[in-house]
């Protein structure tokens, strides 16, 4: 599903935020990215839905060389990855329901599919009362849901998160992993880059720890325990 | 694209126009003002040229003719200025027409008798320029033919008059040009902080895969609407206070020539409405170009 191979990021102002990372992901794997702030964990995943480009060595997601892509090509290889963010990123002057609606009517879905996709998914994410609200109505639990409703509801067969409990309390957070839990156990790749110790060693998969912009552990099978 | 998607990108522009209420007011605002700035500038210049024109038309030659001319060979001089470069129209005044008119003007009835019967004015050309910096060439034309015995024309003034005709001309292009410049630079300034200050919406679009295209219609047509807005609402301004000025011009200052020409005004205006929509829409997708590339 997901191959690097010797990636290395500098960004245009001279910093090295990962250097010569190797990492394979299996399809329907549930990874946890950790590490301090500033070790490469959000270069990792930006990489991932091609935000930002490896300076050197190959990103392949299912094949996909991201590396060598054409800007032209971008728009479809990401509609097939839902990205889920700590601040939400929702369109501030656009409803739940559209917020949600958005992502499928920019790959050109019909409006009836659309309405029945995004009112299933709303209610699966239990926002189905609130799909007229707008995100500031919301309660930062909520909008991230409305973020993962988002992120699901072309059906990505692969999931990335930057600390999406980041900005929740640990109940709200929680109500979160287990929808991604769930979406991972129907088959979607999660990764998600997170600084939350309490919800990785609960959560019992496989954990990537980063720093400074180096693997330096991979554990599968919840056998972390490192504090970090 | 779809129908569904032109439809959704169509319906999202208007909401977007709606829900981004106060800077779609002030972007129309902008475009009003900036248009009817343009607008009257535009009209001021074609008033200026409009009244040099007028000034340098109504500078004549006068062509005193020789007294022992045949009407035949008066028609054949007629002719033959006629035929010269520069020359619009040429008409006679022949000396009875001459003392006629003299006569009235004095308010006399007997000003042959009281002259003695010997009528003193010779017969006269009045000859009028395509445009009056050829007149002083036509004139010397004019002077070396044969039959001719003086030429008149406003030597002296002519030449104030073309310095200041010109100065007019110039300072109607200057304004225009300096209204076209800050108007251009007042929409696209404004659009683009409009654009810009949703970047992040942009931002979002990308991440859910929306094609450039798909993110780039919306802001078109919302840019396109609001040059639409703004320039109809200039047109009202415009065409409303131009209107209303050039009726008092006429019935207060008659002398004033005023460009009151209906299919010309309409063509300003309408090129305003050109204006406005075309700067929207273009400014819009300049902006959200920036933000495209991947």
């Amino acid at each position: 599903m997901i191959k690097l191979r010797n990636v290395s990021k500098i960004y245009p102002n001279g910093a090295r935020a990962l250097s010569n990372i190797s990492l394979e992901i299996a399809k329907g794997e549930f990874v946890f990215l950790v590490g301090q702030s500033g070790a490469g964990k959000s270069t990792l995943i930006k990489l991932l839905y091609r935000e930002e480009i490896a300076t050197r060595g190959q990103v392949f997601i299912d094949n996909i060389n991201l590396v060598r892509l054409k800007p032209h090509q971008v728009p479809k290889v990401r509609r097939n990855i839902g990205v889920i963010f700590q601040d939400f990123k929702l369109l501030p002057t656009k409803t739940v329901f559209e917020n949600v609606a958005f992502a499928q009517h920019v790959i050109g879905k019909n409006k009836h599919e659309i309405k029945a996709n995004t009112e299933n998914i709303l209610e699966l994410v239990g926002l189905g009362k609130k799909k007229d609200s707008f995100p500031s109505e919301l309660s930062g639990g909520e909008q991230q849901r409305v973020c993962v409703a988002r992120a699901l509801v072309n059906h990505p067969s692969l999931l990335v998160a930057d600390e999406p409990t980041g900005n929740l309390d640990i109940e709200t957070a929680w109500g979160i992993m287990e929808l991604l839990n769930q979406i991972n156990r129907l088959g979607t790749t999660v990764v998600m880059a997170t600084h939350a110790l309490q919800i990785v060693q609960q959560m019992n998969k496989r954990v990537v720890r980063v720093e400074e912009g180096k693997i330096a552990e991979d554990t599968s099978g919840g056998a972390y325990r490192f504090g970090f | 694209m779809a129908f569904d998607s032109a439809k959704y990108v169509l319906i999202q522009a208007l909401l977007s126009l709606k829900r981004n209420i106060w800077l779609s007011i002030a972007s129309i605002m902008t475009v009003m003002i900036s248009l009817t700035l343009l607008g009257c500038s535009v009209l001021f210049l074609a008033n200026t040229s409009h009244i040099a024109k007028t000034f340098e038309s109504q500078v004549e030659i006068a062509v005193f003719l020789n007294e022992r001319l045949e009407s035949a060979q008066i028609t054949e001089l007629q002719n033959k200025i006629e035929k010269l470069d520069g020359v619009s129209v040429v008409t006679l005044t022949t000396k009875d027409q001459a003392i006629l008119d003299f006569q009235e003007s004095m308010g006399s009835k007997s000003l042959l008798e009281d002259l003695g019967g010997v009528n003193p004015f010779p017969n006269k050309f009045t000859i009028t320029a395509k445009d009056a910096r050829m007149v002083e060439t036509i004139a010397s034309q004019v002077t070396g033919m044969a039959g001719v015995d003086k030429v008149r024309f406003g030597q002296g003034m002519l030449e104030k008059l073309i310095v200041f005709t010109n100065w007019l001309r110039w300072i109607g292009i200057g304004v225009v040009a300096a209204f076209s410049f800050a108007s251009i630079l007042l929409i696209t300034l404004n659009i683009k902080t409009n654009v810009n200050s949703r970047e992040k919406e942009i931002h979002i679009m990308r991440l859910v895969g929306a094609s450039n295209g798909f993110i780039r219609w919306p802001f078109f047509l919302e840019g396109l609407m609001i040059g639409l807005i703004g320039a109809v609402m200039a047109i009202i301004v415009v065409g409303t206070a131009y209107t209303w000025l050039m009726q008092y011009i006429i019935n207060t200052l008659a002398f004033m020539p005023v460009v009151a020409d209906q299919g010309f005004i309409m063509l300003v205006l309408f090129i305003m409405l050109l204006c406005g929509m075309s700067m929207g829409a273009l400014a819009s997708a300049f902006s959200v170009r920036k933000f495209l590339r991947v």
